[in-house]
């Protein structure tokens, strides 16, 4: 690629206005923390000015530019609509400055959250999954049971998962249980459904031929089915785990003492609306980071499919 | 007592309350380390005939003797090449091969196994392609690899059903005389039985000690005939 392709772009067009536009004079009572807008646009431009350098494949480098441009091109509207034209109001809308300084203000108070949350979601949707395969296999591989359960599955599974939750109260102690199960209801179902037709979509020639080959009942579940139906596997628990997220936040926002959703509940409530969207920023984040790697192990693990 | 032996096998089938016979008092053997082609148009039965050598399907009645012992179910004494399908989608071509040594060889070690799988690799000519998945092969590719998991089980019997059926003609040739020369061997060792359906008549002669045809309605023998040139024979 020549100097032109990876650094004369949009996207640094974009750097240079998002910075000029910090200068303006500003409208609003409160200090914009302009400088935190400032280190951050140097941070994400530092990191475009690297990658553009070293990345070797134009298509992947535009993709990464298109969305920092994006992201720039948000700052620079949202920099405008608050401190420097005051469109919005001025306290369910902080600009981005007083955002930034918020977040790396209140970072540890997030990481204890993010830990929170993350810790929950992984034990229900772990102990979800743990249970759901293997019980999949053995309900989809032996016909009667498994034509009788996919009618129970899908009849338990059609329950919103939230409306156990009464019970749940009722049941456990604290309310990190509570969520837990939730988040196991939630993950099993779709898995235990996804896995048991997997199954039965196997194709009768893969089964003949590792019949032929003489594997035992175990290694025919494990080392054929169980792959085999894998792609089917995979439908469930990606519906489990985006319907975790919704559930947990939404439990958090009603009960919770710790959490990502009760971080931005509380905040609200309270009329900070800084955090709030510190809050719903890292809500994101961290939903992006988990599929991201959540999309890697699944390819990883169906990369012999074409 | 010839190494297979198949006695009066007639096989029903029931579909939608009809059944019509598949097979009808089929009786044929295989002697130790011969190779024989059944043959017929399609509708024949020969694919059933073979499933039940598999061991895939069992026959309403009559039996198949392996030496002298009616066969139950599949067994580790019968390699299988099937003409789609053979391999595991997931398993890289090595893998699929040394999966296949594991349910007859229980007692190797992983790395043992690993070692057979490349030898018979080496054998069929795909040393440079162990590693890539099913889906990056060639049909071709894909039955060389079916063959060397075959061999590399180093059973007695090897049952293939039209497995260069779906193979383009240039390709079926290099793969005929492969099999050929895997069967004949150097002459150390026993040469397998097998057992070759397919509805070519000049693949049946270039690579058969005897052909079993058969004709449909309802499927039976219809002529055994031996395959009277010298080997080797092109």
């Amino acid at each position: 690629m020549t100097v032109k392709k990876r650094f004369l772009r949009v996207t640094n067009l974009l750097f240079l206005i998002l910075i000029a536009v910090q200068f303006l004079p500003n409208q609003i009572s409160d200090d914009p923390q302009t400088s935190y807008v400032l280190w951050f646009a140097a941070g994400a431009e530092l990191l475009v000015i690297l990658v553009s350098s070293f990345v070797k494949k134009e298509q992947g480098l535009n993709l990464f530019l298109d969305i920092f441009a994006f992201i720039y091109g948000l700052l620079i509207l949202w920099t405008l609509a608050t401190a420097k034209f005051n469109l919005l109001q001025e306290a369910l809308f902080p600009p981005p400055g007083c955002v930034f300084q918020q977040f790396t203000e209140d970072i540890d108070k997030i990481l204890v959250n993010i830990q929170s949350s993350l810790g929950i979601i992984l034990q229900g949707y772990l102990l979800a999954t743990v249970i759901a395969i293997p019980l999949g296999l053995f309900l989809g591989w032996s016909v009667r049971l498994g034509n009788a359960a996919t009618y129970i599955s899908k009849f338990l599974g059609s329950i919103p998962p939230i409306v156990y939750i009464p019970y749940g109260i009722a049941l456990l102690p604290t309310f990190r249980s509570v969520s837990v199960f939730v988040i196991f209801l939630a993950t099993f179902w779709p898995v235990l459904a996804s896995t048991m037709s997997g199954v039965l979509n196997v194709e009768q020639k893969v089964i003949d031929s590792a019949k032929v080959l003489n594997v035992g009942k175990i290694t025919m579940l494990f080392s054929v089915i169980l792959p085999a139906s894998l792609p089917q596997i995979f439908i469930g628990c990606n519906q489990g785990l985006s319907v975790s997220f919704i559930l947990l936040t939404s439990a958090e926002m009603i009960g919770a003492r710790d959490g990502l959703g009760y971080y931005v509940k509380q905040y609200s409530d309270f009329g900070d609306y800084t955090r709030t969207i510190v809050g719903l920023l890292v809500i994101g984040i961290v939903v992006i980071v988990i599929s991201f790697l959540f999309n890697k192990l699944q390819r990883s693990l169906l990369r012999w499919k074409r | 007592m010839s190494k297979i032996e198949i006695h009066n096998l007639t096989v029903d089938y029931t579909e939608k309350n009809k059944s019509f016979t598949a097979l009808k008092n089929v009786s044929f053997s295989v002697e130790a380390g011969e190779f024989v082609s059944v043959i017929g148009s399609s509708g024949c039965g020969k694919s059933t005939l073979l499933s039940i050598l598999e061991g895939i399907n069992a026959p309403t009645e009559g039996e198949i003797l392996i030496d002298g012992k009616p066969i139950i179910g599949t067994g580790t004494d019968r390699g299988v090449v099937f003409q789609h399908y053979s391999l595991f989608p997931w398993m890289t071509a090595r893998k699929n091969v040394a999966f296949g040594v594991k349910q007859v060889k229980k007692d190797l070690s992983k790395t043992e196994r690993l070692q057979i799988a490349d030898t018979f690799l080496d054998k069929v000519g795909l040393s440079d392609f162990k590693n890539k998945y099913p889906s990056q092969l060639s049909g071709g590719m894909q039955q060389r690899v079916a063959i060397a998991r075959a061999l590399a089980m180093d059973t007695d019997i090897l049952l293939m059903d039209e497995p260069f059926g779906a193979i383009d003609a240039k390709n079926r040739t290099v793969l005929q005389e492969l099999l050929l020369e895997l069967w004949e061997g150097d002459g150390t060792q026993e040469k397998k039985t097998v057992v070759f359906v397919t509805h070519d008549i000049d693949e049946a002669i270039l690579l058969s000690d005897r052909i079993v045809m058969m004709s449909a309605g309802p499927g039976h023998v219809y002529r055994e005939i031996p395959v009277p040139f010298d080997r080797p024979r092109n």
